[in-house]
């Protein structure tokens, strides 16, 4: 059996007995875009941050080409895996070219400096994530959309086989929620993603993994993860699932009103429990 | 757009050591002996290369005593507005300042200690107890701040003041049971001066300012990333713990090594790396050169104002830089609001 490219095994990972992430195994094929999907407090960013190598679990692991990666040395590892992280951080005078830069670090060794190579990486990163106009403006002046941006160049700055990001899309507008994940997907490296939205990581990923409860409950592509029922158990929510005109991909219609319990007409089982459908006799 | 911004910033750092080389000569030339600029030009060229005439007695007076104070005031800047830079970027805390973490206060109490037991020596023995005194609270505060990144910064910030406030006590209460003349030349050491600048006395604040630098601009890389948040800097490889306990290692011994020179010196740790930033903007905050050199200008302007402002008598750089330093930079802050 080959190795795989990037695996999970068995971790798991606790704070003061209080159980995060429960026994989590998983592999994700190369070059691939994989949404990380579940509610809040699932485990969705404590998995993100066992991957890109800041917390440690305390049982099992997370292997880059069969090698455990907090044996790999922290720089080596920042090649192959970039990072762009939740909230875009603020108060910090730099340019945004400077912040793009950040990107070259683990590339470079102490004492040395940008070389024409290096300018060449960045302006064409600058150039790929349409901020070529605000290179020398104050990050800070950016708006949320061009910031995250502004971050994926830093991460292709990096020059990764993978990049990681949590949530990348919160706080945007629509159109900078797609175009952020089109403009990833657009990079043909492995792209691990936790996206609160279930419509667009049914649209913009390759295969889905859905957390619950700190346990990985179910994972596959679009098709086989997003049914009416799986959402139900996870989210709590009533829905129908029908193919996007557009995609295909299956496209989630919400239904609202949780004083009426629509799960006796969906589901037909009054077993069923929904978070919001409990006072209504 | 790439090339300008560094062509941009080399023009400043040429200009800015221009502006010092020009400072350095005038600065010389002021003093209660009258020497124009021209003598301090002759008095480096005899001594160098042996050309020029100029009487004993100035050549004493600028070669001796106003050369190495020049000098010192330089370094001092420079170091101080350097280690405030880089603490405050690894810190990510806009009030972080050397003297936060307890090096001024242990310094003092180290020199109150060595002024009280060893009177005679004093000229010796307080440069040298003002040294132990700031590292030992470095140390404590060192001890304290530990290796786990997530509280790091509050509790390195936070232990300082305690640390602060712990050899504050014991130098008040020392200066209490003491003598008058004690606590007169404690205040006198703690409101800074350069008047002892010596040759031979040089060498130490001069090679510890240069190594740091040099050291700070070997690891920018790592500081600037540090800015970007402690989990955005590991994730580019970087070992955040480790890297801001070295830097708080290295803008002490800076500290430690200047204030054991010319005594308590605040503000310009604090504010010149604000200075730089708002007046030059944003593209200049990497730019450690640039800090140390605006940092050692101010102090060595503050030097000749502290020698010359009256007549037969000097005045404390602290208190020049405090009261220059804070309406300087509240007027800049003002027009930067309005331009913004």
């Amino acid at each position: 059996m080959s190795t795989p490219f990037l695996a999970i095994n068995n971790l798991s990972w606790q704070v003061e007995h209080h159980q995060i992430l429960k026994n989590i195994n998983c592999t994700f094929p190369q070059g691939k875009v994989i949404g990380v999907i579940g509610p809040n407090g699932s485990g969705k960013s404590s998995l993100l941050r066992c991957i890109y190598r800041v917390t440690k679990p305390c049982a099992g692991g997370v292997f880059y080409q069969g090698n455990n990666i907090w044996k790999i040395p922290a720089k080596q590892y920042a090649r192959t895996m970039a990072v762009v992280l939740q909230e875009a951080p603020n108060n910090f005078s730099m340019s945004v070219t400077q912040v793009i830069a950040m990107g070259l670090t683990p590339h470079k060794g102490l004492f040395s400096f940008d070389n024409a190579d290096d300018q060449t990486i960045l302006s064409e990163a600058i150039k790929r994530v349409g901020l070529s106009e605000h290179a020398d403006q104050p990050f800070d002046s950016l708006s949320g959309g061009e910031k995250q941006r502004a971050l994926i160049a830093r991460a292709i700055v990096q020059q990764p086989q993978i990049l990681v990001m949590d949530e990348p899309t919160n706080h945007l507008d629509i159109k900078y929620q797609i175009q952020i994940l089109e403009l990833v997907r657009s990079l043909g490296i492995t792209v691990i993603v936790s996206i609160h939205d279930l419509n667009l990581a049914s649209a913009m990923c390759d295969s889905l993994m859905v957390l619950n409860h700190g346990e990985l409950v179910y994972q596959g592509t679009p098709e086989e993860v997003i049914t009416s029922k799986r959402l139900s158990d996870v989210f709590g929510i009533c829905c129908t699932v029908q193919p996007h005109p557009q995609t295909q991909k299956p496209n989630i219609c919400y239904y609202y009103g949780y004083q009426h319990n629509w799960q006796d007409e969906y589901d037909g089982s009054k077993k069923q429990e929904l978070k919001y459908g409990q006072n209504h006799d | 757009m790439i090339d300008a911004i560094f062509s941009r910033r080399f023009l400043l750092l040429i200009l800015l050591t221009v502006l010092i080389l020009l400072s350095g000569l005038f600065a010389t030339s002021f003093g209660a002996a009258n020497i124009s600029m021209l003598d301090v030009f002759t008095a480096l060229s005899n001594q160098a290369f042996s050309l020029g005439e100029i009487t004993a007695i100035k050549e004493r007076i600028i070669i001796e005593l106003r050369l190495p104070r020049v000098i010192l005031a330089f370094f001092a800047g420079a170091g101080l507005a350097l280690s405030g830079s880089v603490l405050q970027t690894v810190t990510r805390n806009p009030l972080a300042d050397p003297y936060l973490f307890g090096i001024s206060s242990g310094a003092s109490f180290g020199a109150v200690i060595a002024i009280t037991a060893f009177s005679t020596a004093g000229s010796f023995a307080l440069p040298v107890g003002a040294f132990i005194g700031s590292t030992m609270a470095v140390l404590l505060v060192l001890a304290m701040a530990g290796n786990r990144v997530n509280q790091q910064i509050e509790k390195m910030l936070l232990s300082g003041v305690a640390v602060s406030f712990m050899f504050s006590a014991g130098t008040s209460l020392i200066l209490y049971m003491g003598e008058p003349q004690a606590a007169a030349s404690v205040l006198f050491w703690t409101l800074g001066s350069f008047a002892r600048a010596q040759w031979d006395s040089l060498a130490m604040p001069v090679f510890t300012v240069l190594g740091c630098l040099v050291l700070f601009i070997g690891f920018k890389r790592q500081i600037n990333a540090v800015l970007a948040g402690d989990e955005s800097a590991q994730t580019l490889g970087i070992p955040v713990a480790r890297l801001r306990l070295f830097m708080l290692i290295l803008s002490s011994l800076i500290t430690a090594t200047i204030v054991a020179h010319c005594g308590g010196i605040g503000f310009v740790g604090l504010m010149i790396p604000h200075l730089v930033r708002l007046s030059l903007g944003a593209s200049s905050i990497g730019s450690l050169w640039v800090t140390a050199l605006v940092g050692g200008l101010f102090l060595v302007w503050v030097d000749v104002i502290a020698r010359t402002l009256l007549t037969n008598q000097e005045l404390p750089v602290g208190v020049i830089t405090s009261v220059i330093g804070s309406v300087f930079f509240l007027v800049i802050l003002t027009h930067r609001k309005k331009g913004s």
